[in-house]
């Protein structure tokens, strides 16, 4: 895990006493509504539909076990006990007080965190690969370019007042869990024959009102112009981008009206000024960042015998679903899920955070991360202790066996916190569980995303079956597509129908995975299945269902 | 715009006037909530009706247009957020000031706009950045090589000063992508304005904070920055009675240097004669626990009795100076002595106490030119060979494990 030196420190802490005097000058008086807004934006604080909302900014989604429980305790003092993960592995507290704001930040300076850049027009936290560093799959460790980008990044005075928001990811493995097609800029990090490491850039992913996935614009951008070239996009996006309607200022509306190639050469243009100059990344730096990310002291200890583990049926379920291969056979990471029944997807209590902090420091190195499915994982467990951990787990209600499958919903907060939201989505995932519960195991690996309006933050434009909320005549109706991936290139669901109320999408959606019951062939996946026969066979069976009521 | 700060070689300064400004309405912090907002959201961003201002101190600002249809000698460009500033190579030896007008906090136009300027154009003249200017901009637009600023009316220019020193170490360009000499240059800045971030933070919180002074190098450049920054924070010294004379001779040296009066607290004679006669002079040669008695007869109930009616006190104490202070934290509690106490050279290297000492010129007892490291008595002192474990100077006789004089003891809890 990266650990912070003088530099990072003392940012963090000036940035924390930058914010208190604003805090100060804002409750004062001297510092304007409009004024105070990108501030605090900027800071992370959001004024929600009930309360003010901090969001906390997770680097690449990778935790201490210290700063787990650091979190834990900002849920306990300055919260209602509890906070929500993000598909951006952030952390959310719903119910902050703007005046206690600067306390949280100077608590969370002291474990080596901020709330910086987690919301406004600028960059955004970088996000990649919750696997990152240990998934089996890997072919570059994203995680040392992440924490470049995030330093770099970080407070950067020429790019604070974006046109919009800028959200970069970065991925290196051969399956895409960083959803990088609906990222503004996203890398795909690979090794050249001569094994040197390489970046595929792509640019103008996003969703929202105007879905779109990114444009590859560099194939073979080498490592150490990482930092070069992404100052020749944001220069370009930020002069030339859109600022005359908040609508159409992401940069994939700038990069569609071009056309990625026209974009690509912009960028070139301002890129031949860049590099070779003072942003080239050195060997050194690399390094330098490099060794917070060796592996902990991995010991060689073999799985028991699978004749000498408990016999139970959840746990081998568990293990199925939740149990992800690891570089090292003797380890494996595992993915602790908070999508729970009658608990908001993704939401965390402090007592569980404490937990599972501890559980961190006993089974897996004092490390945790939050994935892209907002779930919880610990990266570094010996297959041996699979089973005691597992007990752990049960004991306290966090030992669903549930990942990828029907009930792993991404969710946003919705009607219910967000001032933007058009329906409720937190009930309405619920609804969803609860019907596909009977047919969950056969379903096997599907996506449902829920988003509560057009703003997308639960990506249902990626589900492979999404939800996004509308409202109709200040009732919550729903509209559902189908077909969108975020991984492997990206693909954007197709809008099924007229929306449609609450009460009836728990069982469109049932229509729908029983369809793909019916027609899947041996071994194939939901999302396989519809690539295969394409949307319309699936539409037709919605259809038969409303006729046949 | 009522109001011009200019920086300039010898810092920042006013250059224009005092406008009144009105007098502020406490905000109410919106802790209920915003409740449903989409309503009232506007999405078109409204153009600006014209330019911020009209007119500098030298006369009547052109256009971006205007200045190339005809330059004139020694005048002033406003550029707006839409120009393209490459238009203008090759085209601004004559500017006496470019102008750049923010129309809105949010349009971060402007400083791509300096940025260009400055680093494509090579423009070193007078760059002023007006229109939506407040002091929470200040600091990013100095970055990016604005150096004139014509704030907003309702902006205090003492707000707008302090604002421009808000971050002390920049993030981007040598400290990311350089070598580590870089990056380590960045650091030592940073450890020292952590220094000082942390004195002026014990200065305001505590109560009579004190730093504990053994006079040595550590302790001289704590001394040094409570000095530099006029701090309330008090230095004493234990003069044991047998300690070199080279260490007592920068307690004078302390007071020409920085006008500053070491309070000298002297162990009770008493009980120094009483040990004398019980173990003889040296007698802490003899064991451990004659040792340790020494030490708290002669430095820790002096430390205690300097300590007492105080909240806080403040040591030079290093991670690396000795195998008994590897965990060492910057902020601890002292239970024994119910206070708090604070190390806030604990991540530094000797090498960053030679650096800081070499950078203001800090005195330093002349027997670390003798191959002193560790200093403490005299009798219980020697030098060290280049290499060898600093603490290898201090009670050699002992196992490492004991070699604590007392005045820091176990009984401290991490905060």
């Amino acid at each position: 895990m990266y650990r912070y030196d003088a530099v990072d420190r003392l940012i963090v802490e000036e940035r924390v006493a930058q914010f208190r005097d604003q805090t100060e000058r804002y409750l004062a008086g001297l510092i304007d509504e409009d004024a105070f807004k990108p501030l605090r934006l900027q800071n992370g604080l959001y004024i929600q539909r009930y309360a003010p909302m901090l969001r906390v900014a997770i680097p690449y989604g990778v935790l201490s076990s210290t700063q787990l429980r650091a979190l834990a305790e900002i849920a306990r003092r300055y919260d209602r006990g509890y906070g929500h993960f993000t598909t951006r592995q952030n952390i959310q507290f719903n119910w902050v007080k703007v005046e206690e704001v600067p306390d949280i930040l100077a608590d969370l300076a002291k474990v080596s965190m901020h709330a910086i850049q987690t919301s406004g027009s600028c960059v955004r936290n970088v996000t990649t690969d919750v696997f990152a560093g240990v998934a089996s799959d890997e072919i570059v460790d994203p995680r040392p370019y992440c924490e470049i980008m995030r330093q770099w990044s970080t407070l950067h005075p020429e790019f604070a007042h974006l046109p919009r928001k800028f959200k970069v990811a970065f991925n290196g493995a051969r399956e895409d869990r960083a959803a990088t097609a609906v990222h503004d800029l996203a890398f795909d990090l690979y090794k050249d024959e001569a094994g040197e490491v390489r970046l595929i850039v792509k640019v103008g992913g996003g969703q929202g009102r105007t879905p779109r996935l990114a444009s590859i614009i560099k194939r073979d951008l080498h490592w150490s112009e990482l930092l070069t070239y992404s100052e020749a996009v944001l220069r370009a996006y930020n002069r030339l981008g859109r600022r005359d309607n908040i609508f159409k200022a992401r940069i994939k509306i700038q990069v569609e009206a071009l056309g990625a190639e026209a974009f690509g050469a912009l960028v070139d243009e301002e890129w031949a000024q860049l590099r070779g100059g003072p942003n080239t990344l050195t060997q050194e730096a690399l390094d330098r960042v490099r060794v917070h990310f060796i592996d902990p002291p991995l010991e060689a200890w073999a799985e028991p015998a699978t004749r000498t583990l408990p016999l139970d049926a959840n746990f081998r379920a568990w293990k199925s679903r939740n149990v992800t291969a690891h570089q090292n056979a003797d380890y494996a990471a595992i993915t602790i899920s908070l999508k729970r029944e009658g608990i908001a997807p993704g939401d965390a209590t402090a007592e569980e955070m404490d937990f599972i902090a501890d559980l961190a420091d006993r089974y897996s190195f004092g490390e945790a991360r939050v994935s892209y499915h907002q779930n919880l994982v610990l990266p570094y467990v010996a297959r041996a202790d699979l089973p005691a951990l597992y007990a752990e787990l049960d004991a306290r209600n966090l030992a669903r066996a549930n990942i990828k499958l029907a009930s792993d919903i991404i969710c946003c907060p919705g009607g219910d916190f967000c001032s933007l939201a058009n329906a409720k989505s937190i009930p309405l995932s619920a609804a969803i569980a609860d019907k596909l519960a009977p047919i969950e195991q056969d379903l096997g690996a599907i996506a449902i995303n829920v988003s509560g309006c057009i703003n997308a933050c639960a990506h249902h434009h990626v589900g492979h079956i999404g939800v996004l909320g509308v409202e109709k005549a200040g009732e919550d109706w729903y509209q559902i597509l189908l077909g969108g991936r975020p991984d492997a290139g990206g693909r954007l669901g197709v809008l099924l129908g007229k929306s449609v109320r609450q009460e009836d999408v728990p069982g469109l959606i049932d229509r729908l995975a029983r369809h793909y019951l019916a027609v899947r062939q041996e071994g194939e996946s939901f999302i396989a299945a519809v690539e295969r026969t394409g949307v319309d066979p699936f539409r037709a069976a919605l259809e038969a269902q409303e006729v046949a009521a | 715009m009522s109001l011009i700060l200019e920086l300039d070689a010898t810092g920042p300064r006013i250059a224009g006037e005092q406008a009144e400004r009105p007098a502020p309405t406490p905000a109410k912090p919106a802790n209920a909530g915003h409740g449903d907002v989409r309503k009232k959201i506007v999405p078109v961003v409204k153009p600006p009706a014209g330019p911020s201002a009209t007119a500098w101190e030298g006369g009547v600002y052109l256009s971006m247009q205007q200045w190339r249809d005809g330059a004139e000698q020694g005048g002033a460009i406003l550029l707006q957020p839409a120009d393209d500033v490459r238009a203008l190579a090759d085209r601004l030896d004559s500017a006496a000031l470019i102008a750049v007008d923010f129309h809105r906090i949010g349009d971060g136009r402007g400083y791509s706009h300096a940025f260009m300027l400055r680093e494509r154009l090579n423009y070193r003249g007078r760059l002023r950045a007006l229109g939506a200017v407040t002091a929470d901009q200040l600091f990013a637009l100095a970055r990016v090589g604005f150096d004139s600023f014509a704030l907003r009316a309702d902006q205090s220019a003492e707000t707008a000063l302090a604002a421009l020193n808000t971050f002390s170490v920049p993030y981007q360009g040598a400290p990311v992508a350089g070598a580590n000499a870089a990056r380590e240059e960045a650091n030592f800045n940073a450890r020292i304005r952590l220094l000082e971030r942390a004195l002026t933070a014990i200065a305001a919180d505590a109560t009579r904070p004190a730093l504990a002074s053994s006079l040595s190098a550590e302790d001289m450049v704590i001394t040094d920055a409570i000095a530099r920054l006029k701090l309330p924070i008090d230095v004493f010294t234990l003069d044991t009675g047998r300690l070199h004379a080279e260490t007592l001779a920068l307690i004078p040296e302390i007071k020409s240097r920085y006008g500053l009066d070491i309070d000298v607290h002297r162990p009770d004679e008493n009980a120094v004669s009483a040990y004398i006669s019980a173990h003889g002079a040296d007698g802490f040669y003899e064991g451990l626990a004659q040792r340790k008695l020494c030490c708290t007869i002669r430095k820790v109930a002096p430390l205690n009795r300097a300590l007492e009616g105080r909240s806080a006190w403040i040591t030079g104490q290093r991670r690396d100076q000795a195998a008994t202070r590897g965990a060492l934290e910057e902020a601890e509690r002292d239970e024994v002595r119910g206070m708090g106490k604070f190390n806030p050279l604990a991540a530094w290297s000797w090498g960053d106490v030679l650096a800081y000492a070499a950078r203001f010129d800090v005195p330093m007892n002349a027997l670390y030119a003798r191959g002193y490291v560790s200093i403490g008595c005299e009798p219980c002192t020697k030098a060290v060979r280049p290499g060898e474990d600093p603490r290898n100077g201090r009670w050699w006789w002992e196992n490492k494990d004991s070699k604590e004089c007392g005045l820091h003891t176990n009984a401290t809890v991490t905060r």
